[in-house]
């Protein structure tokens, strides 16, 4: 297993990369990027964050960040 | 003989007089039943019967309906709120609901509200030491507090450990008789189930207790009814596995009788298949709002040492195993949000019934959807006594909302219906780890025939049998049982040879105990012992395990360690030499043999073949039609032989037999369907 | 794969509504069979339980229900799961990704008819390594069409605590043996290596090899029974109601969302401290973002992970956000992997619920979901209206003890004798239960007389506490109150995780229910020919293990001191020593001074509500003696009318 410290800071937050571009379903220039867990496991998605609706949803790690040192053998 | 089954509804008589088998059917009179049960008995007469075998829903409908006489229960101090805690779990049902909340709870519906629940200053150890002498004054005090409100007919008392010393109990119903007075009911729980486990002992206590006040006037006002037609025979109680007892002996303990009606029809189908050879049956009563399904294995019912009246009600009582599903003849037909189509658990009862009925019902049901489909014919019903309305049943599937093809609506739901019902006889067969397969289903209440056979692919069983009186059979498992006295204790022992002396003790007790409340029955008795055990470690028991019927010394507990052994292996699949094991629960049954009914042989028919009465039009799944054969059951003789599509119609019953299914005649009149050309 | 979203969802049909022609085009089979075969699949889950449960060895199968049997789909249906039996609700949510994580990383082409595969690793298929999940796949024709599965919880997984239920152990090492998915038995000969991993590593084996070979005969049971019904049905219907099976969930929860008010909501909640000191709380803070039919639930803002093993990972976090939409919003459908279909769940990395191995180590993981579904339930109080829920106890304060008979025989007792169980709160269809199993959970509550045959030890209280649940115009479950009486010396552990702050929250205007607190009597602190009262004078000889209590007296007091609960890992009691649990109260539902007096009176008589309690927190003014003459009490009415008149504050 991989060997992942404990956050130095008390609390912690997912970061929302900003991208370009306009939202197909209200229009609006409000982009990010950023993984989610929903059904079928964990994404990666470009999200309209005044709708909500997904630009793009892609299928991520099968435990998100937690990855395995044997992947690496 | 007589046998009475008093059911919410209506009340079933059935008789066995001179080698016939006569019947009737009252209505039952909620508010003073004894009253529907003598009507019953004078239609038939029971001048000259020798037994008068009685079963009652009366209890159990007290209690769900809570229309109860107020009692008290004391307890340990410390501890009243075991009755509103139960045993905690919620059913599968509430897993994700928030408002679900306990039947019986304080914040529901409780059988004792907690102010009536009262601690007494009292302690005593699980190896019957007295950690905190009974408190007399206090006990006193408390008492008092009851004779203050107004009311109280009845005091159920369980003090924690009292299965293993009873002394506190006992000197607490002595202090209930002197502070209330001798018209007070009292109930103790090691009297009523000197179990351990107090939820389940308290709570029989307090059902006790109710059944004590609920009973006792009934049954002298029966008694003396009885008396009054000459009936100069015995009257006896059925029991949860619808076992007999003598009236006077139930009233002891009459717990034991809350829930008397349904473990009936069981014995009735262990009866009957034992008369035609068939000793493995699943048992399904279809009635008006539910299927009750049960198993017979090797010539007996399956039976469990506790049930539930309602979802975590328990009742320490042996009880023939019975699980409900919610199809029955009245179940209501609906769509869900998602547009599925839905059957039961929701039932039009009997009022105002199924839309057919006529009587104000507007939505359909099972039985709508069979008449539509042709299986029931609309001026035959119910012995002709109702004519059934289709033009309302066929209204009622057109106010489904939903895009199912009319044509198909009823044939569908009759299908979900049957499903239901299959899934919960695949269900009991799985729990109990038999094979459908080897079982034959045996198909009675009113509705039983017309649905069951259909069920037949779905269960892989190997047959249906439709039994004579299919409609009264239930009933006629009241003429169908021994009577039998049963007392238990728990004692909880590891068995060792040192563990034979108390053992035998134990033993010993309970049948010098039952000997002497026998009386006169006592010399044609038969007595039969069974322990529930257990792996040292184990928190749950094996039940009835056999125990050697002399004196219990060392080799007696030997054979009583492998016996478990063996048991568990075939139940659980497993064999644990190497683990000691505790005896928890040592069973006596004093079985006294009776005469029981029998069925009169169906004649082989001479001459003529059989024919149909003629032919009928039914509807198929796909909402096309075609064409049936129709006959009348009471045309019937032993050896004939139906190939499906047809039905079969009698006074208080239709069967169908499907098509590609075939039908014989069996001895004693039955009709076994089975798939394919038959035998 | 990728797929993009357009548009708002505002059209689709309902699938109620959709023709039968295009019905069939979708799902493979008619409306009726897609409906029957969604039963079935209901049906064979509970078929596999009652197996199991029927035949389980031990009592943590048996009496705790600690298990659950899922169907999953394919792997190109992405595992969905179509069915997942009403056993332990902690794992409804766990198990789709759980068999997905673990089939994917062993490689579903290695697969073979009659293989069984294993996995427990918090980490890669949620809850603790005590939970290992069985996976075995359905073939048609050479291909998988599905998988039965069963995950149930071990007596041990080895690690440095028996039986593995402690908050004190640091990380991976000291928790318990993980292991990574792999075969139990290949073409249905068991494979020694796994056996062996499990034996050779974890205690009690002799009640683990009946175990796990009852899971595998009903393993076995579920793959008959689906392999029947592939039979008669077909492979395109076998799927095609699969398919439907999660629809109808995705469809049920979707409508319920967009029944919400569009809007951000927050809300949180925090456990005490984990077993390393008191100076940090850990907090637990959700936003949920609410547009149409979509939800977005927001963790950013929560404390990192703990020290100790009261963590939980991510897949916990994942079940416990869905079972409070469940809860509040769509209570009846059941429960299917498309329940998340329009939830997306923003974790971040290292959280108190999604913690990171090596450190952050998983065990009392409940501990940690349920201020998860807490910070959901406040969060939506005012946009589910009526339908909000208040808190339930917080913490099971889950109590652990061991020690010898005196012919050195070595006893243990696990979740039986702390405050594993208590009230909930209230919702709009009335008061609540005192004494429930948490909302997370369900299992049976052994008996008094069980525990004091097996064990040394007297419980000599169980009983609920007047004014302590929280008032409104439906009341919340009273706490409870447990006294433990040890006979012999004994070794404790015990874990209270929720006593600083009140997690029986009330909600419309109803009241928080008290805080509870667990206390050590010596034996020279108490009088044993008698009940130890329940006053505030009755706590000055104890010694504290949690609470937030008077310094002196010991008695519970709001603005008092918070006693921390590892100070001492291991309590080491002489014999005649009493443990008292009490539990956190009930949240209320709505305005206590609208509640009906004579519902206010029924309390008093009731012993839920004192006197005092009734004019102070329902403002009605009730006389007589409720002890002594209880139905002789009497409602004040124009005294009530006065104080319910007053102005609030």
């Amino acid at each position: 297993m991989h060997t992942f410290p404990r956050p130095a800071e008390a609390t912690v937050s997912v970061a929302r990369e900003p991208v370009e571009g306009e939202c197909a379903a209200c229009g609006a220039q409000e982009l990010r990027s950023y993984p989610v867990l929903s059904e079928g496991g964990w994404f990666r998605v470009v999200k309209c964050q005044r709708c909500l609706v997904s630009k793009s949803r892609e299928p991520w790690n099968l435990a998100g960040s937690i990855t395995f040192l044997s992947e690496q053998v | 003989m007589l046998g009475v089954d008093v059911g919410g509804t209506f009340t079933d008589v059935v008789a066995f007089r001179d080698g016939r088998i006569v019947t009737t059917k009252v209505p039952t009179d909620t508010r003073e039943p004894e009253r529907g049960v003598l009507q019953g008995a004078e239609e038939l007469g029971v001048d000259d019967a020798a037994v008068f075998n009685h079963a009652s829903t009366a209890g159990v409908n007290a209690i769900i309906t809570r229309r109860l006489p107020k009692v008290a229960f004391l307890t340990t101090e410390g501890h009243r709120d075991i009755l509103d805690i139960g045993r905690a779990w919620r059913p599968l049902s509430a897993m994700t609901d928030p408002t679900w909340r306990r039947s019986f709870g304080d914040a529901a519906s409780p059988l004792v509200p907690r102010y009536l629940r009262r601690g007494i200053a009292e302690r005593m150890t699980a190896s019957g030491e007295e950690a905190i002498a009974l408190d007399e004054d206090q006990a006193r005090e408390q008492l008092q507090v009851l004779s203050r409100c107004d009311g109280v007919q009845g005091v159920a008392v369980c003090l924690l450990n009292a299965y293993v010393d009873a002394r506190h109990e006992v000197r607490l119903r002595e202090l209930v008789a002197e502070e209330l007075g001798d018209g007070v009911e009292c109930s103790i729980s090691s009297d009523v189930s000197p179990l351990a486990k107090e939820y389940a002992r308290a709570s029989t206590t307090v059902v006790d207790v109710f059944m004590k006040i609920i009973y006792s006037r009934y049954t002298e006002r029966l008694g003396s009814g009885l008396r009054e037609m000459g009936f100069g025979g015995r009257l006896n109680f059925a029991d949860c596995a619808a076992m007999l007892v003598d009236s006077d002996f139930a009233m002891q303990a009459p717990f034991r009788i809350v829930f008397s009606g349904p473990a009936a029809g069981t014995v009735s189908g262990a009866h009957f298949g034992g008369l035609i050879g068939d000793e493995n049956l699943l048992c399904a009563d279809v009635g008006g709002t539910s299927c009750d399904i049960s198993l017979v294995t090797a010539g007996q019912p399956f039976v469990q040492t506790e049930f539930e009246l309602e979802h975590d009600l328990v009742v320490n009582a042996l009880s023939n195993e019975i699980s409900s599903i919610g199809a029955g003849g009245g179940s209501i037909v609906s769509i869900s949000p998602a547009g599925e189509m839905r059957v039961g658990p929701a039932s039009a009862g009997a009022d105002p019934g199924p839309a057919c009925y006529g009587k104000g019902g507007t939505e359909p049901t099972l039985t709508d959807a069979c008449l539509l489909m042709g299986i029931l014919d609309a001026e035959r019903f119910a012995a002709g006594r109702m004519a059934l309305d289709a033009a309302a049943a066929q209204n009622a599937f057109e106010g489904l909302e939903t895009s199912i093809d009319p044509d198909q609506r009823a044939p569908q739901a009759y299908l979900m219906g049957l499903n239901n019902i299959a899934e919960g006889i695949v269900d009991i067969a799985v729990k109990h780890g038999v094979d459908p397969r080897d079982y034959s289903l045996l198909a009675y209440g009113a509705a039983g025939g017309m649905l069951l056979p259909a069920a037949l692919e779905l269960v892989h069983a190997r047959r249906v049998i439709v039994p004579p009186h299919p409609g009264l059979f239930s009933a006629l498992g009241l003429l169908s049982s021994d009577l039998v006295y049963a007392d238990s204790r728990s004692a909880y022992t590891v068995l060792t040879p040192d563990a034979a002396g108390p053992v035998d003790e134990v033993y010993r007790q309970m049948e010098d105990g039952l000997r002497e409340r026998l009386g006169a029955d006592a010399h044609d008795v038969r007595f039969e012992r069974s322990m529930d055990a257990r792996l040292v470690g184990q928190t749950w028991d094996t039940p009835f395990i056999p125990v050697p019927q002399d004196t219990i010394d060392a080799a007696a507990i030997e054979t009583m360690i492998e016996s478990f052994h063996v048991a568990y292996q075939e139940r659980a699949g497993n064999r644990f030499d190497a683990l000691p094991v505790q005896g928890v629960t040592y069973r006596v049954q004093a079985i006294v043999p009776v005469d029981k009914v029998s069925y009169p042989h169906s004649d082989r028919r001479e001459g003529q073949s059989l024919q149909a009465s003629r032919t009928i039009q039914l509807r198929d799944l796909d909402g096309s039609t075609y064409e049936s054969e129709e006959y009348e059951r009471d045309d019937l003789r032993a050896g004939d032989r139906i190939e499906g599509p047809a039905v079969i119609r009698e006074e208080l019953s239709t069967t169908r037999v499907g098509t590609g299914q075939t039908a014989t005649v069996g001895d004693y009149g039955e009709i076994v369907i089975e798939q394919g050309g038959g035998r | 794969m990728s797929t993009v979203e357009t548009g708002t969802q505002a059209e689709q049909p309902l699938l109620r509504d959709i023709p039968e022609d295009e019905f069939e085009a979708r799902y493979g089979c008619d409306r009726f069979t897609a409906t029957v075969l969604a039963n079935r699949y209901r049906y064979t889950v509970e078929h596999m339980c009652a197996g199991l449960l029927s035949n389980a060895f031990s009592i943590i199968l048996r009496d705790w229900y600690d298990f659950a049997a899922t169907i999953a789909g394919p792997p190109r249906d992405n595992y969905s799961m179509p069915a997942v039996s009403n056993s332990l609700v902690l794992f409804l949510g766990t198990m789709t990704d759980a068999i997905r994580n673990t089939v994917q990383e062993y490689g579903p082409e290695k697969l073979r008819p009659g293989d069984v595969l294993m996995c427990n690793d918090p980490y890669r298929t949620g809850t603790h390594v005590n939970d290992v999940n069985f996976v075995r796949p359905i073939f048609h024709e050479e291909e998988i069409a599905g998988f039965v599965n069963l995950q149930a919880h071990m007596l041990d997984m080895g690690g440095v605590v028996p039986g593995g239920f402690s908050g004190t152990k640091r990380n991976v090492y000291e928790n318990g043996v993980v292991i990574a998915p792999q075969l139990l038995y290949a073409e249905d000969r068991a494979v020694t290596s796994g056996w062996s991993l499990i034996f050779d590593n974890a205690r009690f084996g002799d009640v683990l090899l009946p175990d796990i070979k009852t899971i595998y005969e009903n393993l076995r049971l579920g793959e008959r029974l689906l392999s029947e019904t592939l039979e008669r049905y077909g492979i395109r219907a076998f799927h095609g109601a699969m398919r439907y099976a999660c629809d109808i969930a995705g469809e049920a929860m979707h409508h319920a969302l967009r029944a919400l008010p569009d809007g951000d909501y927050a809300g949180e909640d925090r456990i005490d401290c984990d077993g390393v000191d008191d100076e940090e709380e850990f907090t637990v803070r959700v936003t949920i973002r609410k547009r149409g039919g979509r939800a977005e639930v927001d963790l950013s803002g929560s404390s990192r992970q703990a020290r100790t093993s009261i963590n939980a990972g991510w897949l916990d976090a994942k079940t416990a956000v869905g079972v409070a939409f469940k809860f509040l919003i769509d209570r009846e459908t059941p429960f299917t992997s498309a329940t998340f279909r329009d939830i997306d769940i923003v974790l971040p990395d290292g959280s108190l619920v999604s913690a990171l191995p090596p450190d952050g180590a998983i065990f009392l993981y409940w501990e940690s979901t349920m201020p998860l579904v807490n910070a959901i339930l406040r969060a939506l109080e005012d946009a589910v209206g009526e339908r909000a829920v208040g808190g339930d106890y917080g913490s099971l304060s889950i109590h652990s003890a061991s020690g010898a008979t005196a012919d050195g025989t070595p006893w243990a007792t696990m979740a039986q004798c702390g405050g594993e169980h208590g009230p909930w709160g209230a919702t709009s269809t009335g008061d609540a239960d005192s004494y429930n199993v948490f909302y997370l959970a369900n299992n049976i509550d052994p008996a008094t007389e069980a525990i004091e045959a097996d064990f040394p030890v007297l419980v000599m209280r169980k009983e609920y506490v007047a004014d302590t649940a929280g008032a409104g115009y439906h009341r919340g479950g009273a706490a409870v109150l447990k006294d433990t009486l040890w006979t012999e010396g004994v070794e404790h552990y015990s874990s209270p995780m929720h006593v600083k702050s009140a997690s029986g929250f009330g909600v419309g205007g109803g009241g928080d229910g008290r805080n509870g607190a667990v206390w050590v009597f010596e034996p020279e602190a108490f009088d044993p020919s008698a009940l130890i009262p329940d006053t505030p004078e009755a706590y000055a000889g104890t010694t504290p293990v949690a609470g937030v209590l008077d310094p002196e007296t010991h008695a519970l007091r709001e603005d008092g001191e918070y006693f921390f609960f590892a100070r001492v890992p291991m309590w080491q009691t002489e014999p005649n020593t009493v443990f008292r649990y009490l539990t956190n109260g009930g949240g209320g539902w709505g305005n206590p001074f609208e509640r009906d007096p004579e519902r206010v009176k029924r309390d008093v008589r009731d012993g839920y509500v004192t006197i005092e309690g009734a004019e102070r927190d329902y403002g009605v003014v009730i006389t007589g003696d409720p002890d002594r003459d209880p139905e002789g009490l009497e409602i004040d009415s124009a005294a009530t009318e006065a104080k319910r008149a007053e102005p609030a504050g």
